[in-house]
């Protein structure tokens, strides 16, 4: 830390930019204090976004404020009690408590946060859990759970939609997709739903298993296996048996996995359900056309045949698209309703979202986080056809050891779709993106930004008629 | 890293619309370049230049607080060293900047009419955008007409006055007009750019207030025939010597009206039946039809009629040629230049393929190889004058 860092821990904003980095990794007080220890300088910590001022933020930072102002009088007073009583070891002290404050109330604040989680939060969310248990138990609907390191918003939003088109669906929403949210979803349910979609976070060894005995899947979609949250499972393959782990619930039985992920595939049993770009559940899929304004296909299977549009950009979809289509015709669905509720499916926010800015098209995928989504964007910007291609990535967050292989092959990934332009943000892996660019021979331009919230909010400027620009990736300030 | 000084606000009626030009089109794409060091230069209302990096916070502006600002600030002095440097001092600290080239940003008079590029002549520095000759021959709606037809542009019919003329014999020039032209007519102060002043009249009632009005803003005055079945349509270029059309644009206003300043500035353009249009584009000026739909040939002939009008006139840079274009005769007429478009148009260059950011380099570009052109041409010629005097 140099003069200007340690000068930032008395800045007045210094107690601000706690509780936005408090807020930032969502109160979690190991990633908070990582994040701590690692900035050199708290005046650059807020680049991407600001302190969203709630009641809990406001709360926290009155009581910072206040905390802080007392220690600081209180170090005054002791430092002019001492010179007045010519007493150099109180003197001593005050000085202490004034130039520590910052550090004290770093790790002060985070006390009642502890304290509030262990004494009322987690004996109040295992009370919810465990009656969520008896009520997916008793449930009769299909529940479909849907695991994997990737896709898996996307591909519960898809179930959710299609067979919506016949059946009475609940999904848990959003990315709401640990036991909490689990029990709070099935608070909500009514008991006369069809089918049920769970979706399945995982994040550290062990998680996907006890989903599981929690909420008693009837069927399990595992959407595939890349490089993620490696920071709690330390391999690939750890993480690849955390996530079929509920395939072992199920004892093989109406597990449908997406083949198309390299990784996965040495960990497949027979007895799985494959489906791919090819098809699913025994259709296949032909005349396969993909543009900006969506993806259409026909599935066969001996003489029938079912033409499919949907608003979904990308060829990495038609795998998805075939499962949910043929998963919804086993489920009772007529073909004209598998065909309706694939017609209305459209991009999801920040997902493959394609719009147009300043007569380009952007293809927002910001929320893209692993090698595999890379890999399936980086094909469509291939496939489309521009006048200009831009790349847009800060690189992948999470990658734990792998970081620097993930990226390196990231780069290699990107050069092979021969963008014209290629933007970095530039953060800890950079280097390892330009090594794998430089490695598949990229010649064309490459601009590091250093204010990525610049480029962002002035994209407009940089872009005109004729331009294809994918953004991928987001790279929030708890990963500076 | 060269540095670049974009010069906006000024001495016109175009003052504020300046300011946005400045800030929104140049200023940042050309620091999103991070190619160039931008200083941004500030001329006020009185004339008085500043140079500040808070002048390019549009809020300074939109805020008000740039009366506050003013009182507070040292104007700024140039320095004609060989080159164009500004300096300001405060107390005993004297602060000189360089520019390697200038970007006036300037709209209508004392800017955009070839007043500062005779300054920047003078200083021999590069600067982006026409020259003296060009920027102020576009800038007199006469002068620009007599170039067009001296080169066999087609241009609606018109007559000229001075203000003095109209002062003394006002009769005199109304039959004169009503015996030469048919209404309706267009009454344009002959210097002023935004539309401002302008009056369209079918009558000899309006037409004479028309005159009083036009000759309140300027000495010369311009009153053309209006074109019937009228379409509207502006083509931005940018080039020196191979001139480069953008899109061929229609603002969306109706027949009878015509794009005044309030149309083009305070109401977002949305003046007519703009708003129920449906290929419309929101643009730096309001809502247009970009690229203007119009059958090709007509398409193709105002295209070339707005690039032999930048040829003639000698522009270089930018500048944006609005025609007049009868719908049924399917004739191209030329009405005027503009040889600093407002927010350079940016908005019509990204429909063309060309970004902001592109532009603005773009613009840089042509105004170093212009200045170097310049540069190679001898300016001294040695004679015995002096000896024999």
């Amino acid at each position: 830390m140099n003069l200007r860092g340690l000068l930032s821990l008395y800045s007045p904003r210094y107690p601000t930019t706690l509780v936005y980095m408090l807020q930032s990794t969502e109160y979690q007080a190991a990633a908070y204090l990582a994040w701590f220890w690692r900035t050199t300088n708290f005046a650059t910590v807020t680049q991407r976004r600001s302190l969203d001022r709630t009641k809990a933020a406001r709360l926290l930072l009155t009581a910072l404020r206040i905390g802080m102002l007392v220690q600081i009088a209180l170090g005054l007073f002791l430092v002019l009690a001492g010179a007045r009583a010519h007493h150099a070891g109180v003197e001593l002290g005050g000085i202490i408590a004034i130039v520590i404050y910052p550090v004290l109330w770093a790790y002060l604040i985070t006390l009642p946060l502890q304290l509030g989680r262990v004494f009322i939060s987690r004996p109040a969310e295992k009370r919810l859990i465990n009656e969520s248990k008896k009520i997916f138990a008793n449930h009769p609907g299909a529940k479909i759970a849907v695991a994997g390191s990737y896709g898996k918003t996307t591909m519960k939003e898809l179930l959710a939609t299609v067979l919506s088109e016949g059946l009475t669906v609940a999904a848990t929403p959003a990315n709401k997709n640990v036991s909490s949210s689990h029990a709070y979803f099935a608070r909500k349910l009514t008991g006369s739903e069809d089918v049920l979609v769970i979706e399945y976070g995982e994040g550290a060894p062990g998680d996907v298993a006890r989903f599981a005995q929690i909420t008693a899947p009837t069927h399990a979609v595992i959407t595939g296996l890349a490089p993620a949250h490696l920071d709690q499972y330390k391999t690939l393959a750890a993480a690849g048996q955390d996530i079929l782990s509920v395939a072992n619930y199920l004892h093989d039985a109406n597990v449908f996995v997406n083949d198309e992920s390299p990784d996965l595939v040495p960990l497949l049993k027979p007895a799985y359900s494959r489906f791919n770009k090819q098809g699913a559940l025994g259709w296949k899929v032909k005349d396969a056309q993909v543009s900006l304004a969506g993806t259409s296909f026909t599935l066969t299977k001996g003489r029938r045949s079912l033409p499919l549009q949907s608003g979904l950009v990308g060829r990495h979809q038609i795998g998805f698209l075939s499962l949910v289509a043929s998963l919804g015709l086993q489920l009772g669905l007529t073909a004209e309703q598998v065909q309706a509720g694939i017609a209305s499916t459209k991009p999801f926010e920040h997902r493959m979202q394609p719009y147009q800015l300043s007569g380009a098209w952007v293809i927002d995928d910001t929320y893209n986080g692993n090698l595999e989504g890379l890999r399936a964007g980086t094909q469509l910007l291939a496939e489309l056809a521009a006048t200009r291609k831009i790349y847009v990535t800060p690189g992948l967050v999470d990658q734990g050891a792998e970081t620097e292989r993930v990226h390196v092959e990231a780069g290699r990934l990107i050069a092979a779709a021969r963008p014209d332009i290629v933007v970095l943000m530039k953060n800890s892996v950079t280097d390892f993106i330009v090594v794998g660019l430089h490695q598949a021979g990229f010649s064309s331009e490459l601009r590091i930004e250093t204010s990525p919230l610049d480029f962002y909010t002035n994209l407009n400027h940089f872009v005109a008629a004729g331009d294809l620009v994918l953004m991928q990736n987001d790279w929030t300030d708890n990963y500076a | 890293m060269e540095t670049i000084a974009v010069i906006f606000g000024g001495r016109s009626a175009e003052h504020d619309v300046s300011i946005i030009t400045a800030l929104a089109s140049i200023i940042k794409p050309l620091e999103l370049t991070r190619k160039y060091k931008v200083e941004a230069i500030y001329i006020a209302k009185d004339g008085a230049w500043y140079w500040d990096e808070k002048l390019k916070d549009v809020k300074l502006f939109t805020s008000g607080k740039i009366a506050d600002f003013l009182t507070k600030a040292q104007p700024v002095t140039v320095q004609l060293d060989g080159g164009f440097t500004l300096v300001k001092t405060s107390g005993m600290r004297k602060q000189l900047k360089k520019i390697d080239v200038v970007f006036p940003a300037m709209h209508g008079t004392y800017g955009e009419d070839g007043a500062l590029m005779g300054l920047l002549d003078m200083a021999g520095v590069p600067y982006v955008g026409c020259g003296v000759s060009a920027a102020a021959a576009a800038m007199d709606k006469v002068m620009a007409k007599q170039l067009a037809v001296a080169n066999d542009i087609p241009v609606s019919n018109f007559l000229t006055f001075t203000k003095a003329d109209l002062a003394r014999e006002p009769n005199q020039a109304i039959k004169s007009i009503t015996v030469s032209l048919r209404y309706p007519l267009f009454v344009k102060p002959a210097h002023l750019g935004s539309s401002i002043g302008i009056s369209r009249v079918t009558n000899d009632t309006e037409l004479r207030n028309g005159l009083e009005v036009a000759a309140h803003y300027d000495e010369r005055i311009i009153v053309e025939e209006a074109v019937n079945n009228l379409i509207e349509v502006t083509l931005p270029i940018i080039g020196n010597d191979e001139p480069q059309a953008a899109l061929l644009e229609r603002p969306m206003t109706q027949a009878e009206d015509f794009f005044d300043f309030e149309t083009k500035y305070m109401q977002g353009g949305k003046k007519g039946s703009g708003g129920k249009g449906g290929k419309g584009s929101e643009g730096a000026q309001g809502y247009s039809q970009i690229p203007a739909e119009l059958p090709k040939d007509v398409y193709t002939q105002a295209e070339a009629v707005g690039l032999r009008v930048y040829k003639a006139l000698g522009c270089s840079g930018t500048a944006r040629v609005d025609m007049l274009i009868d719908s049924k005769s399917k004739k191209v007429y030329f009405n005027e230049v503009n040889p600093l478009p407002g927010g350079l148009y940016a908005h019509n260059w990204a429909k063309a393929g060309l970004s902001g950011v592109d532009l603005v380099q773009k613009l840089i570009v042509l105004a170093t190889e212009r200045h170097a052109s310049r540069q190679a041409l001898a300016t001294s010629f040695s004679t015995n004058y002096l000896q024999q005097f």
